[in-house]
Order: C-alpha cells, then structure tokens, then sequence
C-alpha cells in the first residue's frame, strides 16, 4: 500500500566521488567501501531510509559493482525483501541510447526515467554514498513540506576537507557550497577553494517524483548530465530550492586521509555514540564467532568486529570481521579489514590493510598519521 | 515430494536446575558462547547436515524462544517446502492436551510429519550443546538396517549411574537398556538423540499412547517396548563434543570450554561447521585505554573500560573503569559498574551491578559455587552475593549467601 501524501522512493548513487579514493574502488566502489570496523558506507543510508519508514529503494550503479552486489544481496539484512517496492540494483543498461555508464546523476536518471513514472509514491529522496550519517530522512521531508519546497537539499556547517581543497579539478568530481537566504538556496558554489566553515552540500535531495521527471526529461532531451550544476543551479531564481541544514554527526570521505581519520575518531565514544545513536546500523552478517583475545593480547582504545583472534598487541585501530594478529605482534594506529593476517612479531604503524591481506611474521611497516601506507587486497607482505 | 529424513527437536523442558536463568526463559533459548543460545547447536547440525525440516515442540516459556527463530532465517530454514516449524500443544476437535512427555509430544504432531511422508526422524534435544554431523548417523543407521538407533557417548564408568545406558553386542546391536541404573553393565550413555524409521516410531508412538499406564516418555517407554519386540537397535558412537548444559556449573563450564577450543574439543572457529545465530546489529566492540582484556570472548557491542579475565562476554555488556570480570559468564546488555567485582559466575542478560558490588568468589577448597544473577535484576552498591547464590530479585543492601 503506498501511503498517503508522504510517501518516499529512494534513490542511491554508490558510485559518486569514486575518483576521490582510487586505491579504496580499485575492486570496488564508494558504497562497498568498510567503515567503522563492521559496516559497508552504504550501510548508514540504507538503514537511514529504513528507519525513516522508506521501503522502495534504487541503488543505480555505475561500474565495479559486483562487492555492491555481493554485499547487498537480496537486500534482507535492511528488510527490504518487500513484495512492493524493496531493493532494486540498476546496473547501467548498455541496450539503450541512455544507456553504458553514466557521467552524471542526471543522465543517471535519465535510465531510470520508465520506472520512476511508474511508481506512485509522491516524493523521491537521493543520497549519495560518500558522507556517512544516521539520518532522519522524515524530518527533512516535513522541512521540505512545511517549507513548501519545490527541492530540498541537506548541507552542514563543515570546513571543506584539505582534500577536497587540493583536488586537481577534473570533470568528474564536484562538490557544492551554498548561500542562503532564509533557507533558500540563493546561489551555489562549485568546487569552491575558500577556507573556513560554509555550507557544505551532502548531496541528500527531496524533491516531488513529477517535478524530478520533468526535470530529469528536459535535461535528457538537452544532453546535460550533472543534476546540480546542470539541472538545479539554472533553475535557482525559479523554482523554491531549500537547505536543509544538517547537525547531527557527518563522517565525509574526501580521500584516504579523510578515511583514516574518519575510521579513527569513531575510538572515541562520544563520536561513536552520535553516530549510532539515532537507531542500529544493519550490514550483512557473517556469522562470525565472538572475538577470541587469547593469552598474550595486550588491547588498548581499539574497536573491533566479531571472528578476531588476538595474540599480540593492538592500538589506537579500527579491526575489521576475522582478523588474526599472532603472538608478539604489534599493531598501533591501523584500519585493518576483513581478514587480514598479521603474522607472529609484525611490528606494524599508519598502515591501512585491505581485505586479506597477510603480514608475515617479523615484518615492520611504518606510514605516518598525514600518509598512512595503504596495501591492497589479497597482497602478501 | 518426500523428505528422506526431518527432525523434531525437544525443546518444551522447562530446565529447573537452571531456575534464576529459566524463570521466564525456555532452556533451548538459554544464551551460550558470547553470542548463542542452546538451540542454535542443534539447528545448525541439522542445517550442516542437510536437514531442511526441522519441528520444535515447545511449551514451557515460548515466547523468547518462538521469536528469536522466527522465520528461522538465520540458520537459513526458511524454505518454500519444510524449513523451521515451532510446534506448541494445540486444540483439537476433542479437547487440548499438554505435551505429557516426550513422546506425547511426537504423538499429537503425527499429522505435521506426515506431511512430509518422511522415511526416518530424528529426535533431538534442546538442551545440549553438541556439534554432530547427523548425516554420518544417518548413514550408520542405514548401514545397520536399523529400525532405530541411539547416539551414545562413552562415560567414565563412576559416572555411568548417572545415564540411560545402552548395553551393546559387538556389532553396536542394543541387547538392553539400563535407566540410570546401581550397577551399570555398559559405559554407553544415551544422548538423547535418536533416529527411527517412521513407520516404527509411528507405530510405537499409537500403541504407547493407547497404553494409559504409560508415561509417554522415549526412555521410560518407547526404548523398553522396542527392546521387549526385539527391534533392529543400534547404538552410534559419537565421539566429538557433548555436553548436558542442565545444571548451572556444567552451563558454566561449557561457557569456559569455549575459551580452550585446543583442549575442550568446543571450537566456534570452525569454518567447515558453522554455528549460525540470530544478529543482534550492534557496532563492534569497543576496548577503552587503560583495559585489560585477557584469555576472554568479546563480541559487538561491548564496551570494555576495566578489567576481563577468562570470561565470556555477550552483545552489548558494558564494563566500566575499576571494575573486575573474571571467570564470568556475562550475558547480553548487562552493566558492570565502575569498582565492582564479578567472579566465577553466570550473570544473565540486562543486569546492573552497581558500584562496588561483589558477586561470587573464586573457588576456595571445597567451596566452588557459581553464583547466578537472573536476568534484569539490579545489584545495588556494595552488596555481596555469595559463591553459591541465586538471585532472582533486586538486592539493594546487605549480602546473599
């Protein structure tokens, strides 16, 4: 049944700043990326919009899809295995004139455009994947009602990252500060290089489902490709384009060092409890066996998933599901992933691992807190 | 479509040896091993197994136990044909009756095997924490052309008085049965788990129920009818890890087995016989600076600020600074306040020992209690409970022997 005046389609685009962390998407992409010791970043706004009653959920992916699909499955873990609406994957379809992978998120939805007309809930929401939030998509909706928006668009109060600062512009990656007046979105900044707190855009919008067609047609027909700079940022005098300003806890992936950092200020509990306090955050499950800290483990402000086996030394780290460290090892400042081996009397700083990856026994690797050495999948060390 | 073979699982007993954990809990439901209940071990044999229909008889306590299996999801038995079914006594046409015994319970759920059309059942029980692969029993049976067989464990012979024992020729074949006997003629005890053919459990299950003397039970009854008939009996070695979680001490000890996977036999670790549980969602774990963790089983949601030696800690349980977990069994949700001491015991789920409390002691001499905490009971500051109590309420003041 859809209900009402109020219901949401939801619409996820995993693919977005891809380019910002290449090692991270080298197998996969932004979404699939792990987060905090036992997540997928797509996990947050897939629970986010369950929790916000939003049950009819795209994701449109782009390329280096299969972790994505892996992880999603049929989408049960978010209880989205619905008999309307649920989970739908929309790998790019390569048939069509619209079709191959998709540059922007409107010729992104331009493939989507038959579905989305035959939907019949009233307001879409679309979020990316790079920014990590339990987010109340409810509140923003009524914002968006109560101001009598035509699109709403969430922002927070955030210095723009260094990364994003020193990014070589490419037309690939855009990202968007905000003037406001009164809440309405007055004029739009792309890839601003300023420093200091602004209006930064989280790329989350509400928007009625026959406006975004509309919108989504004229722009098709008109060969353009990016929804912000392309489709909104035209229409800014005419149409009631609202902020939505966000406070709660944001986690922005911007690049590796960003992702470090983000990974590593969950170890403090005040940060960890505004993250998941809103409501749980649901990701695939394992079946992993509880962590095992053997004889010999020596922990200290470390967070960590279940299948663990610890006989060394771990600190100030972020471990992921199954990881083993043998005896005499020591592990300080580290994302691990899933899997990875740290051998008997590794000696081990500033190193992010991937998913299995081994460190054989004796090795030392030293990164340092502004470059921290980053090891890809499968690799032996 | 047939099923070559479905289980039905024992799980109405209402584990009084257990009471402060089993007052408003079935003990299948009992949780186990950092993040288990009991049930999960026999359901996934049976998932590992291939076994894909699998009835639960419940009736003691359901609720808890009914939705944690739900749709049975988790251990991947939610299936078009079969899949998990919890089966509670029912009315019928001419009156209701409770599961009178064991075998009442199989008798008044003849029609959901039938259903079925099984060759054989297996009959397991809830209440053990056993990994078996029931495909290999099934293949002895066969082998044996048996019409019912019995897993049997050897014993160390001081305590085979304890056990139903099956008395065995050369060839395994079941000359006599001895329920708890004086003198003891065999080693072998029953495991409770039990594969029939079903048209001989079928045929037992009617006369037995037609026999009004009898107290619907497989060992008192079923088994000694077989035998009087001169059945093809076997009785099937099973040699891995078993354990009777009955009683406090012995759910104590199998929690602390799992620490010692290399000695116990009891290895969660093992990939190629997984044991499936359902998710609680919580984030990992969390070990704060100035922790100690050591020779324990940690899983989601923990937060650990103080002390933990040779524990086992379940989702959620929160340790603050200054306070001492050893030897402890602590179950989902429970806070262990700051200066507080917890010591070679089993504390249930959502309990709060406030600061500086002490519950339980190590063993001293003869004196080796583990002092159980019933779920959602407070501790209130600086009380002591003693090695060998069992709280059900709250404690505000004063100690409890």
């Amino acid at each position: 049944m859809i209900k009402s005046s109020t219901s949401v389609v939801g619409i996820i685009f995993p693919n977005s700043y891809d380019a910002l962390v290449p090692e991270l998407v080298n197998v996969r992409l932004m979404a699939s990326i792990p987060f905090a010791s036992r997540y997928r970043i797509i996990d947050f706004v897939l629970s986010s919009m369950t929790h916000s009653g939003i049950d009819n959920i795209s994701v449109i992916v782009n390329k280096n899809y299969h972790s994505l699909m892996d992880h999603l499955g049929s989408g049960r873990e978010w209880d989205l295995v619905r008999k309307n609406g649920g989970l739908h994957i929309f790998p790019p379809f390569a048939e069509k004139e619209v079709g191959g992978p998709y540059i922007g998120r409107a010729s992104a939805l331009a493939s989507l455009l038959d579905f989305l007309k035959s939907q019949k809930e009233k307001y879409v929401i679309m979020s990316d994947t790079n920014v990590v939030v339990n987010f109340d998509f409810n509140a923003m909706l009524q914002a968006h009602i109560d101001n009598d928006a035509d699109i709403t668009i969430a922002y927070n109060e955030q210095k723009l990252p260094e990364e994003l600062l020193n990014y070589q512009t490419s037309d690939r990656i855009f990202y968007y500060t905000f003037d406001l007046e009164q809440g309405r979105i007055r004029k739009v900044y792309i890839n601003p290089k300023t420093d200091g707190v602004q209006n930064t855009s989280m790329s989350i919008f509400v928007i009625g489902r026959e406006l975004l067609i509309e919108l989504i047609s004229n722009a098709y027909t008109q060969g353009r490709s990016f929804f912000m700079r392309d489709v909104i940022m035209p229409q800014l005098g005419k149409l009631n384009v609202q902020g939505y300003k966000y406070t709660g806890y944001v986690a922005r992936i911007s690049g590796m060092k960003s992702y470090f950092e983000e990974n590593m200020k969950l170890l403090d509990d005040y940060n960890l409890d505004a993250l998941f306090s809103a409501g749980p955050i649901y990701t695939k499950i394992r079946g992993d066996n509880p962590t095992h800290y053997k004889d010999g483990a020596k922990v200290q402000n470390v967070m960590m998933a279940d299948g663990c086996v610890i006989e060394g030394e771990v600190e100030n780290s972020v471990i992921f599901r199954g990881v083993k460290v043998g005896k005499g090892a020591k592990i300080k400042n580290c994302i691990l992933m899933q899997d990875t081996v740290v051998e008997a009397g590794a000696n081990v700083e500033y190193l992010i691992t991937d998913k299995n990856v081994t460190i054989t026994a004796g090795k030392e690797m030293k990164g340092t807190d502004t470059f921290p050495v980053y090891i890809e999948k499968f690799k032996v060390v | 479509m047939a099923k070559e073979m479905i289980a039905m699982l024992l799980a109405g007993g209402q584990g009084s040896r257990l009471y402060a954990l089993t007052e408003k809990l079935a003990k299948p439901a009992v949780p186990f091993g950092g993040k288990y209940r009991i049930i999960d071990f026999p359901l996934s044999n049976c998932v590992n197994s291939g076994i894909d229909t699998v009835g639960i008889l419940t009736q003691y306590q359901p609720l808890e136990l009914n939705e944690y299996i739900g749709n049975g999801q988790p251990w991947d038995l939610d299936r078009l044909y079969g899949g998990v079914h919890v089966l509670p006594p029912y009315q019928k046409a001419h009156g209701s009756d409770w599961y009178k015994g064991t075998a009442n319970a199989i008798y008044q759920n003849i029609s959901f095997i039938e259903r079925y059309d099984p060759k054989y059942v297996i009959i397991l029980s809830g209440d053990q924490i056993c990994k078996q692969d029931y495909s290999d029993f099934l293949e002895f049976h066969k082998a044996k052309n048996a019409e019912f067989s019995v897993a049997v464990m050897e014993v160390p012979w001081e305590e085979a008085p304890r056990f139903g024992l099956m008395v065995a020729d050369e060839n395994d074949k079941i000359t006599e049965f001895q329920e708890k006997p004086k003198n003891p003629k065999s080693n072998l005890a029953s495991m409770g788990i039990y594969i029939f053919n079903w048209d001989i459990l079928k045929k037992y299950l009617q006369e037995d129920e037609a026999d009004p003397k009898s107290k619907n039970d497989f060992g008192n009854n079923i088994i000694p009818n077989l035998l009087r008939d001169k059945r093809q009996m076997y009785a099937y070695h099973f040699s891995g890890y078993w354990k009777d979680v009955g009683t406090i001490s012995s759910l104590w000890e199998a929690n602390m087995e799992v620490l010692d996977p290399e000695h116990s036999g009891i290895n969660l670790f093992d990939e190629n016989w997984k044991i499936y549980s359902r998710n609680a969602g919580m984030t990992g774990h969390k070990i704060n600076a100035g922790a100690i963790v050591e020779n324990s089983m940690v899983t989601d949601g923990c937060r650990i600020k103080g002390t933990v030696k040779h524990s086992v800690l379940f989702g959620g349980v929160k340790v603050e600074a200054g306070a001492v977990v050893e030897d402890a069994v602590i179950m989902g949700g429970t806070t262990v306040k700051s200066g507080a001491v917890v010591r070679h015991c089993i504390v249930a789920e959502n309990v709060t020992i406030c600061e500086n409390a002490v519950v339980g002691a190590m063993p001293e001499g003869d004196e080796n209690g583990v002092a159980t905490i019933g779920s959602g009971v407070t501790i209130g500051e600086n009380v002591v409970i003693g090695p060998n109590a069992m709280v059900n309420n709250n404690v505000e003041g004063g100690e409890v022997e």
